[in-house]
């Protein structure tokens, strides 16, 4: 199964990924970077696992985002 | 020979205290480097609403605490950087940076975006004007008078225009929400923008990384061919750094900044080094200092130039736009000219007190007696020093190599895990880089505005 992989930490919080993939993606409340619907934390990182139909929407996401904290497996 | 004796009615009322100077503070050691050096105020940021979200050093709300508590024992001022372009979302965490800000003591915040500045002064937080609101005329000055106490005026203005803007002040007595005349601030060395004052949306058209959200990825600063589409012919041009200026370097007429009503001198570079911060606070300090005491000479400003060129510089613009454009004037280099570099040796681990001595282990390269070194550390700063002796494993030695534990004389106090490097001059390959552009976006470590 596929799966994303989000560095949150660094995250600038541009809204890009919310832009591509809004179904996988928001900007939080409380610090202002990007949330990762649906993961799951382990230690820094937030990991998805996600069906074939999102892959390319997060791809677009992953290569949209400034500071390349999203990685998409598939 | 002693410059600009004549306008000493115009330094009769300046006083050293009178006349800030803002440093930048990328990390704890370059805020020790800048205070030991002595600057009067610092400006540094917190998570990513600042121009260097991208910065790998940010600062967290924790640190804030630290730094605010550091800068009021030094008896300097704090200046908390929230400048990008802000949307809907940034809202709340704008609120919260502004709120612990407010709390725990900072003097003011930079803003560049009205709901920050209409924020903090909800909270009767200071505000300050950024540099990316490009303030550039009287009229948006008297505007911004409403929120802020200190505007830094636009990096393209003469200086004309700046002593325009500040004899109108005082003429219309324009005051700032603390009940003061609205002061000026103005940068005085380090990184210009081929845009206005960093408005720039070249990174952002090119890689989606918004330099105006912290993120430029200075693409800008490489070099770049021109080719005729049709025929395929390539100009032949000079110097391809096309977009690339060299840096502001304005120590040789500080006096006119001075004397054009200008007293918040600020230096550019929070990304960069602490011996940068060090060599650049130091020198504008004793500048100033030799401007208002009449001392100001030739002599001077030409050792200073060349103390400044041993740290990071992309070439001098000496003048910038502020003595009139003089178009052309490129890096004609990537990267810097600093004619001087460090090479890392090791860590501090002990330092006896009472002989002055320090004990070091390296890591890496070699140390020689006569070396020019470095250390570096978060309380330590930057301390420039020569090694006059060495023993290794008590015994004395002319130089020492990877794996050695030294001890050397030094008259200041290290810490331990401070950086040990030598100062060497520079060996330079200018000209060529890898321009690839995945690689290049990971790599970039440069900065541009605040």
């Amino acid at each position: 199964m596929a799966k994303i992989i989000h560095y949150r930490n660094k995250c600038i919080g541009c809204n890009s990924c919310v832009e591509q993939a809004p179904s996988r993606w928001s900007i939080s409340d409380e610090d202002g970077k990007s949330d990762l619907k649906g993961s799951i934390q382990k230690k820094e990182v937030y990991i998805a696992e996600i069906s074939v139909d999102e892959i390319e929407e997060n791809k677009r996401a992953a290569k949209d985002c400034p500071v390349s904290i999203i990685k998409v497996i598939d | 020979m002693t410059i600009n004796n004549n306008a000493a009615d115009k330094t009769a009322s300046r006083t050293r205290d009178k006349i800030e100077i803002m440093a930048p503070a990328g990390s704890f050691e370059s805020l020790r480097a800048a205070i030991n050096a002595g600057c009067n105020s610092v400006y540094f940021g917190i998570e990513q609403l600042n121009m260097r979200a991208r910065a790998a050093n940010n600062f967290s709300t924790e640190d804030l605490k630290e730094i605010v508590k550091i800068c009021k024992e030094a008896k300097i001022k704090t200046y908390l950087t929230l400048n990008t372009i802000m949307y809907d979302h940034d809202m709340n965490l704008m609120k919260k940076i502004c709120d612990v800000a407010k709390e725990h003591g900072v003097t003011a915040v930079i803003c560049s975006d009205v709901a920050a500045m209409s924020y903090a002064r909800s909270i009767n937080l200071e505000v300050h004007i950024s540099t990316q609101a490009n303030v550039s005329n009287f009229e948006t000055l008297k505007f911004y008078a409403s929120f802020a106490d200190v505007v830094v005026l636009a990096r393209e203005l003469t200086i004309k225009q700046v002593e325009y803007i500040s004899e109108k002040i005082k003429e219309e007595n324009i005051t700032g929400p603390s009940g003061q005349l609205v002061e000026i601030e103005l940068f005085v060395h380090g990184a210009l923008c081929v845009a206005v004052s960093g408005k720039c949306y070249m990174s952002l058209a090119t890689y989606n990384s918004s330099a105006n959200r912290g993120a430029c990825l200075q693409n800008c600063r490489r070099s770049y061919k021109v080719i005729d589409e049709e025929t395929g012919d390539e100009l032949r041009i000079d110097n391809k750094y096309i977009m690339s200026p060299k840096d502001l370097c304005t120590i040789g007429f500080i006096d006119k900044i001075i004397d054009a009503g200008v007293s918040v001198l600020k230096i550019e570079g929070r990304g960069r080094s602490p011996d940068y911060v060090d060599t650049v606070v130091s020198c504008y300090n004793q500048a100033i200092v030799a401007y208002l005491d009449g001392t100001y000479t030739k002599e001077k400003i030409d050792a200073w130039i060349k103390r400044l060129e041993t740290v990071f510089n992309r070439g001098f613009w000496h003048g910038g736009y502020y003595l009139g454009k003089e178009l052309g004037d490129w890096s004609a280099a990537y990267g810097s000219k600093a004619t001087k570099e460090k090479i890392y040796l090791g860590r501090a681990q002990n330092y006896f007190n009472k002989v002055q001595v320090a004990e070091f282990h390296l890591e890496a390269n070699t140390l020689s007696v006569g070396d020019d070194i470095l250390i570096t550390g978060p309380t330590t700063g930057a301390l420039n020093s020569k090694v006059t002796e060495i023993l290794v494993n008590d015994q004395k030695s002319d130089t020492a190599k990877k794996g050695d534990v030294v001890t050397i004389p030094l008259p200041e106090k290290v810490r331990a895990n401070d950086k040990l490097y030598k100062i060497v001059d520079a060996q330079r390959t200018d000209g060529q880089h890898n321009t690839n552009s995945e690689k290049s976006k990971t790599q970039v470590t440069e900065e541009k505005n605040e």
